[in-house]
Order: C-alpha cells, then structure tokens, then sequence
C-alpha cells in the first residue's frame, strides 16, 4: 500500500513538472526570442544580443503604449481601492438589507463573461455620449476588479474585533481620527495588496480593454495590433521587460501576505 | 445637532455610492439588453423595440449551432483543466511539503502574465513548425508535422486550458489544502481503502473549490473572443469572436447585444445553478 502511494506520489510529482513546464512555454520562448533570431522555424544560435532591448528605447509607440497602461493601472488602483474600501467598510458595519444586493452587483462584472461587461460599458458611453479614451478604460477597470478589492478589504475587516473601533470611540476619537489612527494602519496591508493585486490585473486587461479603447492605446492592445503583422524583438523585449515587472509584483504580494500572516493579530 | 449631521453625512455617502454602482454596472447591463431589441439602419440604430435579431437568431442556424458548439469547446475545455488541475492540486496539498506555496506561486504567476503573448506563442508552439513538431520528429515519432494543432478548435481548446488552468488549481488546492491530515488518517484507522478515504472525504471537501475554479474556467472559456481570433483559423471560430465582430467590422451593435444576452442568460443560469447544487450539497 505505502509503494502503491509512493508510485502515485512520484506520477503526480511528474505531472505537475509537465504543466508548470506547459504554462512556462510561451513565457520561456518570448524571452528565448528577444535574444535570439530564427528564420523559418529554425533558430541561429550565433544570434545573441542584446540589442533589442537598447533599440527599445526608440519605439516611441510601445513606450507610449506602456506609459498608458501604466497610467490606466495606477489611476484605476486609486479608484478601486477607494471604492472598495468604502463599500467593504459599509458592508462590514451596515445592518440594512440593500447590502447583500450591493455585493451581487459589485460581483456581477467579476463573474460575468469580460465580454459582457466590455460591451454593456461600450453601450453606456454611446447613450451618454461620452467618447471613448483612456479614462473610459479606468471605468471598465475599476469596476472588473472591485469585485477583488472589495473582497481582500472585507476579509481583512472580519478579522478585526469591533471592540477596537469601539474602544477609540470610547476614548473621545471622533470618526476621522478613529479611521486614521485606529482601523487604517490595521488594513494597511490589505489595502496595498488590493491595490499591487489591481495594478497586475489592470496592466494586461485585454478583453474589456478592446471594446472601451478609444485612439491612445494600452500595452495589451499594442501588441493585439502588432500581432498581425508579427512580432519585432523589440516588441518581445517589452514583453520581458513586462514580465519581469509583473512577476516581481505577484511576488511582492505573495511575501506580504505570507509575512502579514506570520504577524500576530491583536 | 451634531449627530444629526453626521447621520446626513453618510447616508448621502452610502447614496452616492448606490448611485455610482447602479450607474457604472447596473444601467449599463440594462442598457445593452435593451439594445439587444433595436434594429439598425445604415450607421444608425433605431431605438424601437422589435424582436428581428432574436428571430434571426433562431432561423439562421449558423449562431445556434456555434453557440452549441462553443458551450461543448467550453465544457471540454473545462473538463481537461479539471482532469489536469485537480491531481496537481492534490499534489501540492498533500505530497508538496514544505514546496507547497512555492510551486503554488509558480502556478499562479502565469496567470497574470501577458494575455495576449501566451495566445501568440502558443502559435509558435502549435504551429506547422511549432515547438511540438520538432520535438516529436527529432524523436522519430512522426516523419512529417502534424497538422491538427493549430488553426482549428484543437488549438483553440489547448491554448485556453494553458491559460485557464492556474483558476482551477488554486481554489481546489485551498480547499483541499484545509483538510486536516489526521481526518484522513482515522478513516485509515477505521479500515479505509486509499480509494474509499479519497471518494468518500477527500473529494466531498475539494468539492466546492472545484466547483468554483470549473465555473470561472467555463464562462471564460465560453466568452473568450480573443483566442479564436488568434489560433482559431477560419473553422475555429466561437460565438465570442461572433459578437465581437458584430460590434468591429459588420457594426450591428444591437444585434451583437442580442447574442451577447443570449451569452449572458446563459452564464447567469449556470452561475445560479451551481449555486444552488453547491448549498444544497452543503446541508
């Protein structure tokens, strides 16, 4: 029985080697080719450079494209985290019933197929005329991951005891102060999770981001467009770079949350 | 006087924000459904109520048969990231150690890597001379590439079960991750076959985080409009790519909000179903 286990134990360890393996592939080969140049499949192993990357700075249409999603990531971080906080805040203290009809609805674009939502946005700014742009795209944003935000906030907030905020009441603190000195350097955490968390889903946003787009574009759709007629090294340059940028930010998250749980609660 | 104020002060907050939900997701899903019912003429759309894009729906027969055969792509796909996802959760909830977190952090990363280069270098893999071709006829197992993998549904499943599974994987693991070991090690003790203890506890408990990784990855799946695009060729296209393209090039926006809300029904009737299974299966 234990060698039964054992077999299993080792299949199961060489499975899970293949598909980190397959979802590493297309990540692996787009850095593999910001390096290395290949003609009709077969790649010239004298080929290495670095150039790409110093060509990059010269690309003004990707650089723009990145400095726009940047932008669209921290803008749509702010609002979200705002917004998430305040309704995780009131979801947390209200009594009323309308607040399980505001969690349904906070979670209906998270859930619902992008395209959805995407196009639903696309109908809105139509009728209300307003045209599409960068900021556009911040709505469609904050509203896809505030579903996220509000749910990390909330978490954090149900662990809290209602005897902290209470207890700086009690002590004469008025609603601000209790806020600022009291409930804010407890979520402080979660709220830069939920944001970092934000900002790594904002940057590659593609599906929403389509519909809402309007003449400036975000990275994601640069490289939609560029597709077409194939992928310069500087393009799979940028992509590195983004990577790099993203995966530090996934890890960053992971310590913090990692060291937050190590951390005694109060 | 004072806590009068302040009771003003945050309702018109608590109204104002009801406002700002309401008008950024609820009117605009109003909106599209009922665009859903306006014709168009030209570059304009006609804001009357009239049923023709869901009678085109049913009497052309070309967007029943996709959808079906999307909700089937989606189901397959699904089905692989669960046959796929599952053992590798299993693995890393009970076999991992102390690895756990860190090949769980290793699953997750790709996930939030760039949408649009995966899709594009599944191309390079899949393709005619793609990564898979050249390994199998170093190999010797084939003499000329296999032509099945890209540019058909093949390809379109493949590269969305690449890029949804990590959603499988961690809710699964959570959830398998919380069972206690000496749960499993009394059923040993009460004289349980490996298989017996794994049908009848383990798996009742993973349950629910099955069910809501097999969601995500099935509404995504049954959405995307990306990837037909991308690796889909001519026979690989989706219903996705169908309402997508109504609102580019063919510009028939209520038409495309009418399958898009057949889209929507859909979801929302798989979402509320599994819903219901899943509290039903907790009492």
């Amino acid at each position: 029985m234990t060698r039964l286990e054992n077999y299993t134990k080792y299949l199961l360890a060489g499975l899970t080697g293949l598909i980190v393996a397959a979802l590493y592939a297309p990540i692996v080969l787009t850095i593999f080719y910001s390096f290395y140049k290949s003609r009709k499949g077969k790649v010239d192993w004298n080929s290495f450079s670095y150039e790409p990357y110093t060509k990059l700075i010269y690309e003004r249409q990707i650089l723009e494209s990145l400095m726009n999603s940047i932008y669209v990531g921290v803008v749509t971080v702010i609002c979200s985290v705002i917004i998430g906080f305040y309704f995780a805040n009131y979801y947390h203290t209200s009594k009323s019933k309308m607040k399980e009809f505001l969690q349904f609805i906070i979670f209906l674009p998270f859930l619902l197929p992008p395209i959805i939502t995407g196009l639903s946005l696309l109908i809105f700014f139509r009728e209300i005329n307003l045209p599409r742009s960068l900021n556009t795209v911040v709505i469609g944003h904050t509203i896809f991951v505030l579903a996220i935000v509000f749910k990390i906030i909330l978490n954090k907030l149900e662990t809290l005891k209602p005897s902290l905020m209470e207890s700086a009441y009690d002590l004469g603190a008025s609603k601000w102060q209790a806020f600022y000195y009291v409930l804010l350097p407890n979520i402080k955490l979660s709220l830069i999770i939920a944001g970092l968390l934000a900002f790594t889903i904002s940057l590659d946003e593609t599906l929403i981001t389509l519909f809402l787009i309007g003449n400036d574009t975000t990275w994601p759709i640069k490289l939609w467009a560029k597709m077409r007629v194939g992928f310069s090294k500087q393009v799979n340059a940028s992509v590195t770079l983004i990577l790099i940028l993203t995966s530090l930010l996934v890890l960053l998250i992971a310590s913090i949350i990692s060291r937050s749980e190590k951390k005694i609660m109060y | 006087m004072n806590s009068v104020l302040n009771y003003f002060s945050t309702s018109i907050w608590t109204i104002v924000s009801f406002i700002l939900v309401i008008f950024l997701i609820l009117i605009p899903l109003f909106s599209f459904l009922s665009y859903s019912f306006f014709t168009v003429d030209g570059t304009d759309i006609i804001h009357e109520f009239s049923l023709f894009n869901f009678k085109e729906f049913f009497i052309d027969e070309i967007y029943i048969r996709t959808f079906v055969r999307t909700i089937f792509l989606a189901i397959i796909v699904m089905s692989c990231c669960i046959m796929l996802g599952y053992p590798v959760a299993f693995f890393l909830a009970r076999y991992a150690g102390r690895y756990k977190y860190v090949i769980l952090l290793m699953l997750i990363i790709p996930l939030f890597m760039s949408y649009i280069i995966k899709i594009y270098m599944m191309r390079s893999i899949l393709g005619y001379s793609g990564l898979i071709n050249k390994v199998l006829a170093m190999m010797g197992f084939i003499e000329k590439p296999l032509e099945f993998f890209l540019w058909n549904q093949n390809s379109v499943i493949i590269t969305l079960v690449v890029i949804l599974l990590p959603l499988i994987i961690i809710p699964t693991f959570t959830s398998l991750d919380k069972i206690p070991k000496n749960i499993v090690e009394a059923s040993f003790d009460l004289g349980c076959k490996p298989f017996q203890a794994f049908r009848y506890i383990i798996f009742p408990i993973s349950f629910p985080g099955l069910i809501v990784g097999s969601i995500f990855v099935f509404i995504l799946a049954l959405g995307d409009f990306v990837t037909p695009q991308l690796v889909g060729g001519t026979s690989g296209f989706t219903y996705g790519k169908i309402i997508y393209s109504n609102f580019g090039m063919a510009f028939n926006w209520p038409f495309g909000a009418a399958l898009a809300s057949i889209l929507l029904f859909v979801s929302v009737i798989i979402i509320l179903l599994t819903n219901y299974l899943t509290n039903k299966l907790k009492t």
